[in-house]
């Protein structure tokens, strides 16, 4: 049996047995994103396709599987996405531009030994795909807290109907600084998992402190944790604003 | 100003100094430290393209070779001041090069002088990043400082004193012989929990609550991860491709899975008990039944979006090599199980602790809950 296929039915029916037919749903999206992600490599792979174009659609259909898939269409779940996508956008530049100037693009030196069997050159630009790796790291995160902003906001605003513009963003940053502590630690603790094996390779090797933070590994890695935890931080004015305004347009409107 | 300085105390009046002053002086010192490095730094004055020549590899990708001639001025060591040329050789897709601009720092090794004997030749070996890593960190503090005010500042303190606890655990691990690096992360998990909830949210029962609950998860979630690899006999984990290895690889993956999954029990642990915690209060008298009933809603809820979280942050750094293999004609099989076996068990064996942790999270939450009532 494959380790994959074991945890994969545990994960499966641990899903069902707690969550009903909403777990099953919830293991069903992570399929889905699975298959979207795929299906995105397989068109960055082509140079001719722009990778940040595609890491904006793949963000696109990812947010409505995490936003409409798992919690239905209703002006909670629009509100979330139309945040999410906003904030990836703004963050997607930010994240190019920093990956530009940092130069953490492309393998480091003490990964390229074991590459030595690949042609490097293969049209793809790597700088795009720095971003790309950045970017999709946060996606899950983002629509995260964009739903648990949106949602509440909609309850404040149905309990207190007379509520002004302003009082229902200061309402929505109230909610997301509240949020802020566990989700960066969520990602915090998922990065310092994943780069375990490179940390104790650093100190294995006595890497000097200069060695280590100029190195391309480490400075990639870092600035990956820390693009992630603007991204969060970021979300949570973008959505305030933007549920703030979708609420209250209707008002307006009546 | 005044709304700046409204309903601001002395001791918020130092920090607000204390981080201005460390801004300006990190800010200060990391441009001028060149004289902190042993090896040559040279700072690019020029930078021209001389050559350009097209490429197509044995697979058909097409791509561009550029030759860059630099000059530039040496920032430290004993030929501080001196000019130097340097030629550069990238590539349009930049696998393993970069094009370099005027005004960035690169360390070098110095060769002797030039053919024309005016100025001193370099090879370049690597770009002095430490002023970008400096340079991000303060827009990190700051945007979260500026958005998450109080929440913020406790994030930045739980981040650093973490990073802190984990290298202080790592130089343990490596400076102990024949110490055993699961058991150094897990006690490092039960004070990354301790320290992270306490920041989080406070000395009180909800928080002792989640802090039970996550240790349970994680726990939980390693035991089961364990049975599924001694079930199968490890098959179908490919460790080949797993980087930077300098220890045996199957307890790595193992520690690693256990730190990683952390973050995501923690969260439900504290959603958990928080709500239920909550619930309690509203309504003392409310029946264990339906405190489960609405602790399952609850959980349904998050379970969904929490696991993509842990899926996409350990798929994501896989994109590059995934690319890399394709575009040199592996297929596709091969390349998802080369490269993404340990990254999807994580991430199937990181939602198992967190679904796990809604239940545990219920339990121990009227466990606490009957205690405090019985002693009442």
């Amino acid at each position: 049996m494959n380790v994959l296929i074991i945890l994969a039915i545990m994960l499966c029916m641990s899903m069902v047995m707690i969550g009903g037919k909403k777990g099953a749903i919830s293991f069903l999206s992570l399929f889905i994103n699975f298959l979207v992600l795929l299906f995105t490599v397989f068109m960055m792979a082509n140079p001719d396709n722009n990778a940040l174009v595609w890491v904006i659609i793949a963000c696109f259909i990812i947010s409505c599987v995490n936003l409409f898939f798992i919690n239905g269409i209703n002006s909670t779940t629009i509100a979330a996405f139309v945040s999410t996508v906003i904030t990836m956008i703004v963050l997607l530049f930010f994240i190019y531009f920093m990956t530009d100037l940092t130069m953490i693009s492309g393998f480091g030196e003490e990964e390229v030994d074991e590459l030595s069997m690949f042609s490097l050159y293969i049209g793809i630009s790597f700088v795009e795909l720095a971003a790309v790796v950045i970017i999709i790291s946060t996606i899950g995160a983002i629509t995260d807290i964009a739903i648990s902003i949106t949602s509440p906001m909609r309850e404040v605003y149905f309990h207190n109907p007379g509520i002004s513009r302003s009082e229902l963003i200061h309402a929505g940053f109230a909610i997301g600084r509240d949020l802020l502590g566990t989700s960066t630690n969520t990602l915090f603790f998922a990065f310092f998992g994943s780069y375990l094996g490179l940390l104790i390779w650093f100190k294995d090797l006595s890497y000097s402190l200069g060695d280590i933070v100029n190195s391309k590994i480490f400075a990639a890695e870092m600035i990956t944790i820390l693009c992630a935890g603007i991204g969060i931080a970021l979300v949570i004015p973008i959505s305030s604003w933007i549920t703030a305004y979708l609420l209250t347009r209707v008002r307006v409107l009546r | 100003m005044k709304p700046l300085f409204k309903n601001t105390t002395a001791i918020q009046l130092y920090l607000y100094a204390a981080l201005l002053l460390s801004f300006i002086g990190s800010i200060f010192f990391i441009n001028f430290n060149y004289g902190f490095y042993d090896q040559p730094i040279v700072k690019i004055t020029e930078a021209e393209i001389t050559e350009t020549r097209e490429l197509t590899d044995m697979y058909g990708n097409e791509d561009a070779l550029y030759t860059q001639q630099l000059e530039g001025e040496i920032r430290n060591g004993e030929h501080k001041g001196e000019g130097i040329k340097l030629e550069n050789e990238y590539s349009l897709s930049g696998a393993n090069d970069h094009e370099y601009r005027v005004g960035q720092d690169l360390f070098v090794v110095i060769d002797g002088a030039a053919e024309d004997g005016t100025v001193l030749s370099g090879t370049i070996d690597n770009v002095k990043r430490d002023k970008y890593i400096l340079a991000m960190t303060w827009i990190f503090v700051f945007v979260l400082l500026i958005i998450g005010k109080k929440q913020g500042f406790y994030s930045i303190v739980s981040l650093a004193l973490n990073a802190v606890i984990l290298s202080y655990a790592l130089d343990v691990y490596v400076r102990t012989e024949n110490a055993s690096l699961l058991l150094i992360a897990g006690v490092s998990v039960l004070l990354f929990t301790i320290t992270s909830l306490l920041l989080v949210n406070g000395f009180n029962d909800k928080t002792y609550t989640a802090i039970v609950s996550t240790i349970l998860g994680v726990f939980v979630a390693l035991l089961l991860a364990f049975f599924a690899i001694w079930t199968s006999g490890g098959n179908g984990l490919n460790y080949e491709e797993m980087q930077f290895l300098s220890r045996p690889y199957e307890v790595v993956f193992m520690a690693g899975l256990f730190i990683g999954s952390l973050g995501a029990v923690m969260d439900v642990g504290i959603t958990m008990s928080a709500s239920i915690f909550t619930l309690y209060e509203k309504n003392p008298n409310i029946s264990i039944q339906s405190m489960k009933k609405s602790g399952i809603d609850i959980g349904k809820d998050i379970m969904g979006t929490m696991a993509n979280i842990l899926f996409f942050v350990y798929i994501s750094g896989s994109i590059p090599m995934l690319l890399l293999y394709l575009s040199n004609g592996a297929d596709w099989p091969f390349t998802f199980s080369i490269n993404l076996s340990l990254e999807i068990a994580r991430a199937l064996a990181g939602g198992l602790g967190i679904v796990l942790t809604i239940p545990i999270g219920i339990y121990t939450s009227i466990f606490f809950i009957k205690r405090k009532k019985a002693v009442q």
